[in-house]
């Protein structure tokens, strides 16, 4: 007995069977297309927003930030001196005025650039400054940016609606501003605006560029001016309170964070930390998805082994002719565990083909949103890795399922069989 | 203990019991019996005298509770599971009162199924094998037709076939004139009375027809699970010794 013997043999009762019942088997298919049509659905509808979303926050952010804050612990000098704890704290420290900043940032950011994970770095100033034009004020989250060098971490140029952020550093006293600013207060590029901050010298900017990411948080607070704009107007010359990384790969940025944190030793945040909140709904959703299409696999899987069980009870006549005409044990377990293979890989094709229809007709849906971020059709993103996963999951599915319908099967005695037809 | 070469079938102190402990119930008692090449034997006794039991030892379907099954040189209790599928497979042929065929193949595919599991032949030598035995029992222009198709008798004729292709030395059939018509009967009893004069096998049947009995090359009759009469009436045997 050949192998090859042994799987024709096998195979050829199996897909007879199968065959010769359409109906039974096609509604465990069915069950099993449902489950992969429902995993791909899900799975698309998740990826397209938790895509939206993370590709608008990387759109004009960073991907790590150094902040100016010191992470080197300064222990009490008594500490220092003793070489034991101490308790040492003073109840209310008065703050000093004296204000913090990046200490030789240009040899850092230098520095920051010979790291391989660094795609481009960029020192700036960020501070609240209040617009006035024409009788209404705006507080904006004002940038004070090394253009060229910004435009590398953070490429807004890219979403210039009008204006040129160029002419940040040819016209002296511009700024460039969010749409949804220039709209608030009604600005057109070439109008001039007050600015001022406290503590700072008030300064007249000329509105040179007007940009809209189609991120609304974004677009209705930010705003860019020359990093010398921008000391001045917040009153701290010469000061780098922050630099702003790109890395070559978003999703290294927590472990860069840590090793750039630790080599310079100033506070850093990555985008995912920036954006925890939001990253940590997506991952319960996924959760929820991951639920709902277990739950549904596992329906699809009980369909099988419903119907196979059932299958395998009118069959033991069958199975004790086959048995008696020379298959063993292990034939009639393999006939059934094919069996089950090509239910759920039929159900997996056929999910697969309908989850990309499903796909294509969600993608078209159209949904009006403006809040995190901007659309005017549901979100949806195919990956081929849900085809994947679909076939893998209904494979799994279906072969758990047949196992006990195949390993009764292969117990069925044909003597006992044959005793209870004759009597 | 000599066996002769013409001796086929062996069973020593055969016994098979069910159950266990009180409730054990004995079904053969110490059988011990011979069949020699070419004969055809008929199984015969009233129901429940342990006749269909013996078949199925000696087809392998079913373990002893003591005693051997010898079939050419083989000890049936000594195979596992596996090899007893596959001594089925390749030395017998089993032809059931209720002929057992898969509903959902064609007469030829139900004749060929045991050949491909076997493995030996292609799969058109083996329906080339499958069509010459439904020729013998006059089904070849029918290969195609499915069970539900076809009358009892030909289903009966198809599973005869089916034992038959695959060329067994012993085959074992229980009650296969039970369910059919004189007419059919006597067909099916003609092709195993055939076969068995040809000397192309051993047959050995389950029969209640007393005419069928007396007709065979020996008879063994059953009670309680031992042989009470065991006759020969025509040609040459082999006496059982007890």
């Amino acid at each position: 007995m050949t192998p090859l013997a042994t799987i024709k043999t096998i195979s050829f009762i199996a897909l007879r069977q199968l065959w010769e019942r359409k109906l039974l088997n096609g509604i465990a298919v069915g069950g099993v297309t449902l489950g992969v049509l429902v995993l791909i659905a899900m799975n698309g509808i998740m990826l397209g927003f938790s895509d939206k979303f993370t590709s608008a926050i990387l759109k004009i952010s960073p991907h790590v930030i150094l902040f100016d804050t010191e992470l080197r612990p300064v222990s009490p000098l008594l500490e220092r001196y003793m070489q034991t704890p101490v308790a040492a704290q003073i109840a209310h420290e008065s703050p000093t005025d004296r204000q913090v900043r990046i200490k030789r940032p240009y040899e850092i950011v230098n520095a920051l650039r010979q790291v391989p994970e660094v795609e481009a770095a960029a020192p700036s100033l960020a501070g609240m400054v209040l617009l006035e034009f024409g009788g209404k004020t705006k507080s904006v989250d004002l940038r004070g940016i090394e253009v060229a060098a910004q435009d590398l971490v953070t490429p807004i140029h890219q979403y210039v609606k009008s204006g040129r952020l160029r002419d940040l550093d040819t016209s002296h006293d511009s700024i460039a501003l969010g749409a949804g600013i220039a709209q608030d207060l009604g600005l057109k590029v070439g109008d001039s605006v007050r600015a001022a901050a406290p503590g700072g010298k008030p300064l007249d900017l000329l509105v040179v560029a007007i940009f809209e990411a189609e991120v609304p948080p974004i677009d209705k607070t930010r705003g860019y001016t020359t990093l010398r704009t921008a000391q001045t107007l917040l009153g701290r010359p010469d000061a780098i309170g922050r630099i702003e990384i790109r890395l070559w790969d978003p999703a290294d940025a927590i472990r860069v964070n840590d090793s750039l944190e630790r080599m310079f030793g100033y506070d850093g945040e990555s985008w995912k930390e920036t954006n925890a909140n939001f990253l940590a709904i997506f991952a319960m959703q996924d959760m929820i998805v991951g639920f709902v299409v277990g739950a549904i696999l596992l329906v699809g899987g009980f369909g099988i082994l419903a119907i196979q069980i059932m299958i395998v009870l009118q069959k033991q006549r069958d199975i004790a002719i086959l048995r008696s005409v020379g298959l063993r044990r292990s034939d009639i377990l393999r006939i059934f565990l094919m069996q089950g293979v090509i239910i759920s890989l039929v159900g997996g094709l056929l999910g697969d083909g309908l989850g990309k229809v499903a796909i294509y007709y969600l993608g078209q849906l159209p949904v009006k949103a403006e809040g995190l971020v901007k659309t005017d059709t549901f979100l949806v993103k195919e990956d081929p890795a849900f085809y994947v996963y679909g076939i893998g999951f209904a494979l799994l599915v279906g072969v758990i399922a047949s196992l006990i319908p195949a390993y009764r099967g292969s117990r069925v005695e044909p003597v006992e069989v044959l005793r209870g037809q004759i009597g | 203990m000599d066996r002769s070469d013409d001796v086929l079938v062996e069973t020593r102190n055969l016994t098979r019991a069910l159950g266990d402990g009180a409730a054990q119930q004995t079904i053969l008692h110490d059988i011990s019996l011979s069949f020699d090449r070419g004969q055809f034997v008929a199984l015969t006794g009233a129901s429940g005298s342990g006749k269909s039991t013996l078949l199925y030892l000696l087809g392998a379907l079913d373990r002893q509770s003591g005693g051997e099954v010898w079939i050419e040189g083989v000890e049936m209790g000594a195979l596992d599971d596996d090899d007893r599928a596959a001594f089925r497979n390749e030395r017998l042929g089993f032809v059931f009162q209720f002929h057992f065929l898969l509903p959902e193949f064609s007469a030829l595919e139900n004749v060929i199924i045991p050949m491909m599991r076997r493995g030996n032949w292609s799969r058109s030598e083996a329906e080339d094998r499958g069509y010459e035995a439904l020729r013998m029992l006059d089904l070849h222009e029918l290969y195609f037709r499915k069970p539900g198709q076809l009358s009892g008798g030909q289903q009966q004729r198809v599973s005869i076939a089916r034992a038959v292709a695959n060329e067994p030395s012993l085959i074992l059939a229980d009650e296969p004139t039970g369910n059919l018509d004189s007419k059919n009967a006597e067909g099916v009893f003609q092709v195993f009375a055939n076969l068995a004069s040809e000397g192309r096998c051993t047959v050995v049947m389950v029969t209640h027809d007393a005419d069928f009995a007396r007709r065979a090359n020996r008879q063994v009759r059953l009670k309680d699970g031992r042989v009470i009469e065991d006759s020969t009436q025509h040609g040459p045997t082999s006496v059982g010794r007890a």
